[in-house]
């Protein structure tokens, strides 16, 4: 008696579990290059057609960091700006010109080398970040406007591109 | 909920006294390269310096290498208690800046850490330099800050310690035949004989006498420096009232002050009454000069 019931169970349970089912495998990585804004730019004006973040004139150039956990594993790609994000409107020809440097570096002996062995593309820098630590990067930004007209009143921002590149 | 915020409130600010604190000292490498951790930390006892952080900015040719050390003498031996050596390579560039954090090993005491510098080994040099420590401050160092500190003490008094066995004890026998020889100087009024009884007397009088005498020894005394004090503020006194500035205002007229008394009979008699007593005395003279020549 016990055994046909046993079976008759058995076999309702084998009907039912007839089917797919998938399982979720989580991760989570942590970034092991992480850029910081220590500094925030700002154009100054030393003249009516000229936007500088050149400290003498009024300007101060934008810092950026990044501090790199994994050694010989990314690239940081630095871009200097090549247009206003906003601006008033302007009806002429705008010339730009940027450059990004070293300014400081926790590790001498890892780092030091970096801004001699930089590659240069256009606007973009790119270093090749072989140590583990933080690197300060300075950009400097200058635009004119052409034929050496006065920029309209009003508010300018421009921004600079900083990137982590896997290897 | 007020009376509960007064009850816990003592608690806890008590309880802030003894929890560790951290900070950060001043720019050691204000002055200059070198520099004294006197003028650095600061005094509270049980200082641990958690990190050494410091930034500068290298001046070096560009293919040539060039090692920075920062570093703190060992006060309590030889060598360093902390030394961290940047290696500037050829390629890296003149004035690039450096900015690190240096963990310190923990529990380092305060007095070890000997003067502080910065040196360069190399063609190059360091500018804007800039060195400060983090500490960690444990109050409870010396358990004996704070009643709520671990390994506090009750502070017992210091009591000075006696060898008991050179103090007098009045229940010993020995002391007993002591305190009898010493009773036998003495005699009681009924035990003297009457020539002792005397003796005693007179020595008392005689002892009585010499009291009274430097008493009034001492009173004379007192009354003789009260005297002169007093005869010194009346002199001073008597001096201030002088007025002397009159004579130093008198003006004598010049000129020639000539003889104005007259003699008007030149030849001066002699004096009868005392023709005899010269005569005597010639006559004496005379017989005294004849003496020497025995005539």
């Amino acid at each position: 008696m016990f055994n046909k019931i046993a079976l008759v169970v058995l076999g309702l349970l084998g009907s039912s579990y007839v089917q797919a089912e998938t399982a979720p495998i989580n991760g989570v990585v942590q970034s092991r290059c992480i850029i910081q804004t220590d500094v925030a730019g700002t154009y100054g004006n030393p003249n009516a057609y000229t936007l500088s973040t050149d400290p003498q004139a009024g300007g101060e150039p934008v810092v950026i960091r990044y501090d790199v956990s994994l050694a010989d594993a990314y690239y940081a790609e630095i871009t200097a700006p090549q247009e206003f994000s906003s601006s008033p409107a302007i009806n002429d020809t705008l010339t730009w010109s940027g450059d990004t440097e070293v300014k400081a570096v926790s590790d001498a002996t890892g780092m030091g080398q970096y801004e001699s062995t930089k590659i240069e593309l256009g606007m973009m820098d790119r270093y090749d970040l072989t140590a583990t630590g933080s690197t300060w990067f300075k950009t400097s930004s200058e635009v004119t406007l052409g034929g050496n007209k006065a920029f309209p009143g009003g508010n300018y921002t421009a921004l600079v591109l900083a990137e982590c590149i896997a290897k | 909920m007020l009376w509960a915020l007064a009850v816990c409130w003592p608690f806890y600010s008590y309880s802030d006294s003894i929890t560790p604190y951290y900070g950060a000292t001043n720019n050691a490498a204000a002055n200059g390269l070198q520099w004294s951790m006197d003028s650095v930390f600061p005094s509270p006892p049980g200082l641990d310096v958690q990190n050494v952080i410091y930034n500068y900015t290298i001046h070096k040719p560009t293919n040539e290498q060039v090692d920075v050390s920062v570093q703190n003498k060992n006060a309590l031996g030889a060598g360093y208690i902390f030394r961290e050596t940047d290696t500037w390579l050829p390629g890296s560039l003149d004035g690039t800046q450096i900015n690190k954090a240096v963990p310190v090993i923990p529990n380092i005491p305060k007095e070890a850490w000997g003067n502080g510098s910065i040196t360069v080994d190399g063609n190059g040099s360091v500018s804007n330099a800039r060195v400060i420590y983090t500490y960690r401050v444990d109050p409870c160092y010396d358990p004996q800050f704070d009643p709520n500190c671990p390994g506090y003490k009750i502070p017992i008094p210091n009591i000075p310690e006696f060898d008991i066995s050179t103090l007098y004890d009045a229940t010993e026998e020995d002391a007993d035949i002591v305190q009898y020889e010493e009773d036998k100087r003495y005699k009681s009024e009924e035990e003297l004989t009457d020539e002792e009884k005397k003796a005693q007397e007179e020595k008392e009088e005689l002892d009585s006498k010499e009291r009274l005498e430097k008493a009034l020894t001492a009173a004379d005394n007192s009354a003789m420096f009260a005297a002169a004090l007093a005869q010194a503020q009346m002199l001073q006194t008597l001096a201030l009232g002088t007025n002397v500035n009159s004579y130093y205002r008198v003006t004598i007229s010049g000129g020639t002050y000539r003889e104005s008394i007259t003699l008007v009979d030149k030849q001066i008699p002699d004096n009868r009454n005392g023709r005899r007593n010269g005569l005597a005395q010639q006559l004496l003279h005379t017989k005294m000069v004849d003496m020497q020549y025995k005539k």
